[in-house]
């Protein structure tokens, strides 16, 4: 029985954190209408922007997250203002296709300057933990989870009740009404998509303390965030924590009764099924 | 005679909302039916059911004696029901002529599966819309009243026995407006039957041996088209005045 | 004309490929069987995504089953070669109609995605089959001579170049022409949709599966990761995308194309090649998103003019 809440409290640290890394994916699909297969790679640029911030220059990984997510803001919003937007009022398939592009750039790049080793960030306390109901909980994950909720809420919040985030929500719904009220369409998407990846950034930095990092954990990040975004719906932030803690305890589960190969396969599986079932999500509307 | 269209007690809702109540009506052979209504009154919506578009929630529909209420849209096709639609939909990378010439392919059961023969058929029917010199042109290409034209071209393609026009007339000017309805006539006059949603009023009450009014999903007038524009449930439902 | 001067270059070319186990290198043989084997996949990716407008990024299941197909009938059931073949098409089809049904009443990037998951799943549950040998895979018996292979995958290829030939002048490949550009519309016309998404499906499966069978038994070895190789559908979607979707040509042109100069950078650095596709997508998706089959079409009316456009067209 101990086992088992364990394996519970494990899946619920790592849904949110699952659920931060699926947010950026979210807003930018939502609101730019991107399907950005290449967002798995951005997580994995933030991972290794706080591991060389850590190894490097001796900052606390939690302490370089605003630095990850400061260098994935501006390497996404140049990629949207002078790439991403000479493509974004093609047909669908077209940002899908350079997206792809740009994540297989990405992960070969990075296989190139970082090489294929694992790497996980170990500051000094990554060790601590500390008891929970008869569960051990690793500070780190503890920390992780807290700040990863603390971010979305705080998305939730910028997206509703700031003027900046109402205007990029507006953009979205209505460009030419944006227009007329002196929104600037390319700055506004490229400010969004910058979002995105930040989020994505920050996530990473998260990520590399808890779990290992290589330039090809990519891939399956996206399918993973891709799985909690449809499953959560792609308008509101809560849906987004709902699927990322249904995703976490779905893969600790799997991995406890099924072995630890088939977290992955739960975590695809549970996207094909729910797109063939309710392509809708379960609390919000899919663009 | 049995009617061509028979539609009973049909109803549709979304979510919460009731877009069509109830409503009955008879298209006879080789008439011309006029839908009008105010906006959001559930025309297009009805039409949706009848070529298959949408489903239905309640009620039945049937075409030639045969109930079709719950066939898939490419069947009714086959069988013999065609539509345009008010938002038009082209195939945009295709040429004109081909855009045409899927109607030749696939409209009824017995069309013709030759290509060389479809391109044919569809050129006649360009010609009778008075797009022939566009044939070769992307349909994505093509501007307002010509695009109009075009939907004509390829529901008439299809051979219907029944032709559904969804606001054919918008956004064209007077002289085109009587073209129009004079090639609907001649539609008619070759043995298809009409029903015709339009907001130009003066179009429709030439255009229509009888008039059906549908106001916030129900029908609340069917009649010859004078008496039913006179009426003044009707005039309400334009004017809005509530009723007490 | 025109036609005239396309039908013989495509006769010398396919004289010059036909005859080529005769006077080119063994390690030329070995590229040629790669490439031909590639563009097979890239022309029947082309039938679904280029024809149909589905885009699967998921078709390696389809090599995958091939493979497993080919390599499970020989290996388990000692079954000749061609009954191998047989077997990995008829698997193809049964997936494309069993699972094809519910994943193709998705839209566009739905689609894309759902594939795309199917893809890794499928590798999952073959690791754990043992008729499959699981994780550790199969070894087919040796046959030696790489000539056979190349006639055969060359012959697959020109199978199915002409399959695209006749869905492109068919009533059937106007239907998926017609579901790809305005779907409701082609219902709405008399196309039954689900039935001819379903077969181009099942179509571009089978030739994806043929493909997977030869290569399973040239190179005698196959695992679950690369039998199902994921970055197989960035090749065959962007040799496609490349070269021209929807067109006869296109997909084995740019499959030609860019294997060759893949092959030429990975003499240097074996990363170089991969990051040369991606770097070929991202400048094709923004300049020539149609391809270069589109490009041969239009650059004669507009010259420079044609990328420029494409840009204006799209962009914010």
């Amino acid at each position: 029985m101990s086992l088992l809440w364990q394996v519970l409290l494990n899946g619920v640290l790592l849904g949110g954190l699952y659920a931060l890394m699926a947010l950026g994916l979210a807003l930018v699909w939502g609101v730019l209408n991107i399907v950005n297969l290449a967002h798995g790679a951005f997580i994995m640029l933030g991972a290794y922007v706080c591991y060389y911030a850590f190894t490097g220059l001796s900052i606390d990984p939690f302490a370089a997250l605003p630095l990850a997510m400061l260098v994935l803001f501006a390497f996404g919003y140049l990629l949207q203002r002078y790439l991403l937007n000479l493509v974004i009022r093609a047909p669908m398939f077209n940002t899908l296709l350079i997206t792809f592009g740009i994540d297989v750039i990405l992960t070969y790049l990075a296989q190139i300057a970082f090489s294929a080793d694992f790497r996980t960030i170990n500051p000094s306390y990554a060790g601590d933990n500390f008891a929970l109901w008869g569960a051990t909980v690793p500070l780190v994950r503890l920390l992780a989870f807290a700040i990863a909720l603390a971010l979305t809420l705080a998305m939730w919040l910028f997206l509703s009740r700031t003027r900046l985030g109402r205007a990029i929500r507006a953009t979205a719904q209505n460009l030419i009404a944006a227009r007329l009220y002196g929104v600037e369409p390319r700055n506004t998407y490229a400010l969004t998509f910058g979002l995105g990846a930040a989020l994505a950034g920050v996530a990473g930095g998260l990520y590399g303390v808890v779990s290992q990092v290589n330039p090809y954990i990519g891939t399956s990040l996206t399918a993973k965030s891709f799985a909690i975004a449809v499953i959560g719906g792609l308008d509101s932030p809560l849906g987004v924590i709902v699927g990322g803690l249904f995703l976490g305890i779905v893969e600790s589960l799997t991995s406890l009764y099924l072995g630890p190969t088939y977290a992955d396969v739960a975590s695809f599986g549970i996207l094909v099924l729910v797109l063939i079932v309710r392509p809708t999500g379960i609390l919000g509307r899919t663009a | 005679m049995a009617p061509i269209l028979a539609v009973r007690r049909l109803t549709k809702r979304f979510a919460g909302l009731v877009a069509v109540s109830a409503v009955n009506f008879e298209l006879h052979d080789r008439e011309i039916l006029g839908l009008i209504g105010p906006n959001g009154a559930g025309k297009t919506t009805l039409i949706n059911m009848i070529s298959g578009t949408s489903s239905v929630s309640e009620g039945d529909i049937s075409f030639n004696g045969r109930d079709v209420t719950h066939l898939p849209a490419y069947r009714r096709a086959r069988m013999g029901i065609g539509r345009t639609f008010q938002i038009m939909h082209p195939f945009p990378g295709l040429s004109v002529l081909d855009n045409v010439a899927v109607g030749a392919l696939f409209g009824r059961d017995d069309s013709d599966r030759n290509l060389a023969r479809a391109r044919a058929l569809s050129r006649e029917k360009l010609d009778f819309v008075g797009l022939a010199h566009r044939a070769e042109q992307r349909a994505e290409s093509l501007g307002g009243p010509d695009r109009k034209r075009l939907e004509l071209a390829k529901a008439l393609s299809m051979r219907p026995r029944l032709l559904l026009l969804d606001e054919v007339m918008a956004g064209l000017n007077l002289v085109e407006i009587e073209e129009v309805i004079a090639v609907i006539k001649k539609v008619r006059d070759g043995g298809i039957s009409i029903l015709v949603i339009e907001h130009v009023m003066k179009a429709i009450r030439s255009l229509s041996d009888r008039l059906l009014v549908l106001h916030h999903g129900e029908k609340i007038a069917d009649g010859a088209p004078q008496k039913v524009l006179d009426d003044p449930q009707v005039i309400d439902a334009y004017l809005g005045r509530k009723r007490a | 004309m025109r036609r005239s001067i396309l039908l013989g270059v495509v006769g010398i070319a396919l004289i010059v490929l036909a005859t080529a186990p005769w006077f080119a290198s063994a390690s030329l043989i070995q590229f040629g069987i790669s490439t031909l084997l590639l563009a097979t996949l890239a022309q029947s990716w082309n039938i679904i995504g280029g024809y149909a407008g589905y885009a699967s990024f998921g078709n390696s299941v389809f090599y995958g089953l091939g493979s497993y197909g080919t390599a499970i009938a020989m290996v388990q059931w000692h079954l000749p070669f061609g009954v191998g073949l047989a077997l990995g098409a008829a698997l193809a089809v049964i997936f494309a109609v069993m699972i094809g049904v519910p994943v193709l009443r998705l839209r566009g990037h739905y689609f894309a995605i759902c594939t795309l998951a199917l893809a890794e799943v499928m590798i999952a549950i073959v690791s754990n089959l043992d008729v499959a040998g699981g994780n550790t895979g199969l070894v087919l018996p040796l046959l030696r001579g790489d000539a056979l292979f190349y006639e055969l995958s060359l012959g697959l290829l020109v199978v199915t170049t002409l399959v695209v030939l006749w869905i492109a002048h068919s009533r059937f490949g106007f239907g998926l022409m017609a579901i790809r550009e305005n779907e409701q519309a082609a219902a709405v016309m008399g196309v039954d949709t689900t039935l001819y998404k379903v077969l181009a499906f099942a179509l571009s499966g089978v030739f994806a599966a043929i493909a997977g069978g030869i290569h399973a038994y040239w190179i005698t070895f196959l695992d679950p990761v690369s039998a199902f190789d994921i970055g197989l559908n960035v090749k065959m979607i962007i040799m496609s995308v490349f070269g021209g979707p929807g067109s006869i040509l296109g997909p084995v042109v740019g499959a030609f194309l860019l294997s060759g100069v893949s092959e030429l950078l990975s003499t240097e650095i074996s990363t170089l090649a991969a990051l040369f596709f991606g770097v070929v997508i991202v400048v094709a998706v923004v300049f020539m998103p149609r391809g270069l089959a589109d490009v041969g079409r239009r650059f004669r009316q507009l010259g420079w003019r044609y990328f420029a456009e494409n840009v204006r067209t799209h962009r914010v």
